[in-house]
């Protein structure tokens, strides 16, 4: 019976409104991603009432290819404007923009490209086949295991602190400060708000991301001598797509930040923003010459972009499997069901096998749809770097305006950005790197939120961390983390390596 | 030649003012006539967009204007509502989304949020989704009862989630314990989604919720319901008893519907109402609320009024008793 629905919704998707929504909804969600403040969230809630019209499967395939879509062009703007046009792409900055400084930027957006396209397929793979057995794994998820993951999350702080580690801790802990703004979800104690109610809900996590990108960015493009302009040109009729001797370099890294994307899309909570830093920090850990990532590395690139859009498809899973939405976008994605009459819950599988089969052929479709329109559209991106400086810088400063004020039609964010641009300028300066704070940003109130959660749980006891074998593993898997960026690491290695030999 | 040019002026001005005044008064009485902003506090694809999505086509029918969402979310719809309160125009063609409890909850709570629902006309309520206790279909718990001498033998050691604080199903577990004299250890989590998702996979007790939200669970059979806080059964779960039956008066829900800021003219006010009661008169729209698991709760005009009022006087007592014992923790 499942193969039957599996073997329909491929002939569902298959028809040409369908095929041509798919297209349409990946070039949006594309261009949308592209544009810093523009998420996939925002874009799937507006395109919503417009699919009104349209029957349940195709609506669906539109807006889920969007979202696929957007995850690949957070990546454009990343590469060659160091401006993550999505909080997911924040990562692919790393490495991404110091490729297009090398004149690289047509391999960079190549290897981004290919990463995506294999993440996301391997994700549909994974829903098209194991959802039902996978989805139950959203349910292990509660608080304690939460709470493991933010802490595993925060050891990537480490190894994002190039050159000095007191100055990444140090970003980190601004980053995870900042997250206790806001109205605390437990006890509702306003914190750091001074009576402005514009901060009870937190500093949002996009508008400070968009101003510690973006707004150092222009003010260097500004201070750069005029002879210093231009030295490097990013040619491009360049050879996008990667060679077969570079894609054999990064494909164990693709595939393992696939996994990752999954699982990290399937827990409640966490979507593409984690998920991608997590497949950074593992490339990185597993790579022998670790000192290249941060200095324009491919598989930098890669590990960034297939973990983000693999989140697509592992969010998914839980959403069809349970009717739980693994993340915000497919939280949007739920409501539209439901506007169109189908009830987002665990029948979706059997009593709705007909629309949820031909959405999950459609995730799948949309993989092509990004490999085929995203060689059109990113060779036409390039011509950004061709862009004077002068023009450029102002030209971010607009986006940046624009996009912090459309995430929630309020002005007072639009100052947050430039708070924010100020701090990362500050901290360009004195080389603190912005990428703890950015991850500290992300996890500080999930890691506030679950471990006063799972206190309350335990009436006030520590050792529900332990007791739980989820939380118990990755918490040993932090503690390891740590251990390895530490002198004490590398002294027990040499010492057995000297017995062994 | 003077003296003509004057008079001439003069009786255009006439004209214009007459004129002004007429269009001014038609104004009014054409309401409406341009399109109505909807401010909602919450994120697109909420539980306040489910309801813009199900009411405005609708709406747009009757009234013949189109409506459009701005989206403000922020402290707990906080920020959208201080602005419909305190920045909007008063001209009925800014209207917003008003949730129950939060509306209330929010400056009951926090002394830094500075409007009131006196700063607001409340036009209609459209919809309520009354609480619900459900647990995983592994709990030992099988009927209120059960959980509730549970609860007695170990007080306040049974786990059980809301929605957050200040929301429907937090103040419900408040009510709840002073009507039933028990105490729990309320969880919050962020939204109901969580903490029904917490519930299922056994990670808490129970989750205090609501009906509309669970039912896709309940009807799988992934959540076992205990007791709903409605007036009356639910004709969905006929075999789930009310708290009322039990003997204790408890009655709680969330509700959601459409105010207006303070002062819009008597006829845009009207129009409005009207507006409401026409489209609770068709069947097609009851059908498509029961479709999304809606449950209407169409109060009108005065009577939405009456019953924000009452709400905002039980929560602020309710929130008094409860507010140092609980800000301690």
């Amino acid at each position: 019976m499942i193969f039957d629905a599996i073997i329909n919704g491929f002939f569902g998707v298959m028809a040409p409104l369908n095929l041509i929504l798919v297209v349409v909804g990946t070039t949006i969600g594309m261009f949308v991603g592209a544009m810093p403040g523009l998420s996939a969230t925002m874009a799937i809630a507006l395109l919503l009432p417009l699919t009104y019209p349209l029957p349940t499967a195709s609506g669906l395939s539109l807006l889920a290819s969007l979202y696929m879509g957007a995850m690949y062009g957070g990546s454009i703007a990343a590469i060659l404007l160091r401006t993550p046009g999505t909080p997911a792409a924040a990562a692919t900055v790393l490495d991404g923009y110091p490729m297009a400084q090398k004149g690289q930027a047509g391999k960079a957006l190549g290897v981004s490209l290919v990463s995506s396209f294999i993440g996301g397929v391997i994700s549909s793979v994974a829903l098209l086949t194991v959802a039902p057995i996978l989805g139950q794994v959203a349910l292990k998820f509660g608080p304690v295991e939460l709470f493991a993951v933010a802490v595993l999350g925060l050891t990537i702080i480490a190894s994002l602190s190039r050159g000095s580690t007191i100055l990444g801790l140090l970003s980190g802990a601004i980053g995870v400060l900042v997250a206790m703004v806001g109205m605390d979800n437990i006890t509702g104690t306003p914190r750091f708000t001074f009576g402005n109610i514009n901060l009870f809900g937190g500093v949002s996590f996009i508008v400070a991301l968009i101003g510690i990108f973006s707004v150092p960015q222009a003010i260097r493009l500004i201070e750069k001598k005029e002879t210093e302009r231009k030295t490097v040109v990013n040619s491009i009729t360049d050879r996008m797509l990667p060679t077969w001797a570079e894609f054999r370099k990064i494909y164990v890294t693709i595939i393992r930040s696939s996994f990752i994307g999954i699982f990290t899309g399937i827990i409640p909570g966490t979507g593409g923003d984690t998920a991608c830093w997590f497949g950074y920090n593992e490339a990185r850990r597993f790579s022998k010459d670790k000192e290249q990532f941060g200095s324009g590395c491919p598989e930098g690139v890669a590990a960034a972009e297939a973990a983000n859009n693999a989140v697509v498809g592992g969010s998914l899973i839980p959403t069809i499997s349970l009717g739980i939405p693994g993340s915000s976008a497919t939280a949007v994605l739920m409501g539209g069901l439901m506007v169109h009459g189908v009830m987002p819950g665990p029948t979706l599988m059997t009593e709705y096998a007909d629309v949820t089969y031909t959405l999950i052929w459609a995730v799948m479709l949309a993989n092509f749809a990004i490999l085929f329109v995203g060689l059109l559209l990113t060779r036409l991106s390039i011509h950004v770097t061709r862009v004077k400086d002068s023009i450029m810088a102002p030209l971010i400063i607009v986006l940046c305006v624009i996009g912090s004020f459309s995430i929630n039609n309020n002005i007072f964010d639009v100052f947050i950005m430039l708070v924010f641009g100020l701090l990362g300028y500050i901290m360009d300066r004195l080389s603190i790197p912005p990428a703890p704070l950015v991850v500290g940003l992300i996890l500080g109130n999930l890691l506030n939120v679950s471990l006063h959660q799972s206190l309350l749980m335990s009436h006030g006891s520590w050792t529900i961390f332990i007791t739980s074998p989820i939380s118990a593993a990755l918490l040993a898997l932090a503690l390891f983390s740590i251990l390895q960026s530490t002198p004490l690491f590398a002294w027990v290695r040499r010492s057995w390596r000297r017995k062994s030999s | 030649m003077m003296k003509t040019i004057k008079t001439t002026s003069l009786a255009m001005a006439a004209i214009v003012a007459l004129g002004g005044f007429l269009a001014g008064n038609s104004l009014a009485a054409d309401y409406p006539s341009k399109s109505i902003s909807v401010l909602q506090g919450f994120k697109p694809g909420g539980g306040s967009d489910a309801l813009a999505q199900l009411t405005q086509p609708y709406l747009e029918k009757v009234i013949g204007e189109s409506f459009v969402n701005q989206y403000i979310p922020g402290a707990t719809g906080a920020i959208a509502w201080t602005q419909l309160a305190k920045q909007t125009k008063a001209d009925g063609y800014t209207i917003s989304i008003t949730n129950t409890p939060m509306l209330m909850t929010n400056y009951i709570m926090n002394e830094e949020i500075k409007y009131d629902i006196d700063e607001l006309t409340p036009i209609a309520n459209v919809v309520t989704d009354p609480g619900i206790v459900v647990v995983s279909k592994e709990s030992p718990y099988t009927t209120i009862q059960e959980f509730f001498e549970a609860a007695k033998a170990k007080p306040g050691m049974l786990t059980v989630g809301n929605s957050g604080v200040g929301g429907d199903d937090f103040f419900t577990t408040l009510i709840v314990e002073k009507a039933t004299g028990l105490k729990f250890q309320m969880i919050p989590f962020q939204g109901d989604g969580p903490s029904w998702q917490a519930a299922m996979g056994g990670k808490i007790d129970a989750s205090f919720n609501n009906l509309g939200i669970t039912f896709p669970q309940i009807k799988a059979g992934n959540l076992r319901p205990l007791v709903l806080f409605a007036e009356k059964r639910d004709s969905n779960l006929p075999d789930v008893p009310t708290l009322k039956e039990l003997g204790y008066d408890v009655a709680s829900g969330s509700s959601r519907g459409y105010s207006a800021p303070k002062g819009i003219p008597a006829e845009a006010r009207d129009a409005l109402i009207n507006a409401f009661r026409k489209i609770a008169e068709d069947p097609a729209f009851a059908k498509t609320a029961a479709d999304r698991a809606l449950t209407l709760d169409m109060k009108y005009g005065d009577e939405y009024v009456a019953y924000l009022q009452k709400q905002e006087e039980d929560f602020a007592k309710i929130w008094e008793e409860v507010k140092s014992q609980y800000q301690n923790k």
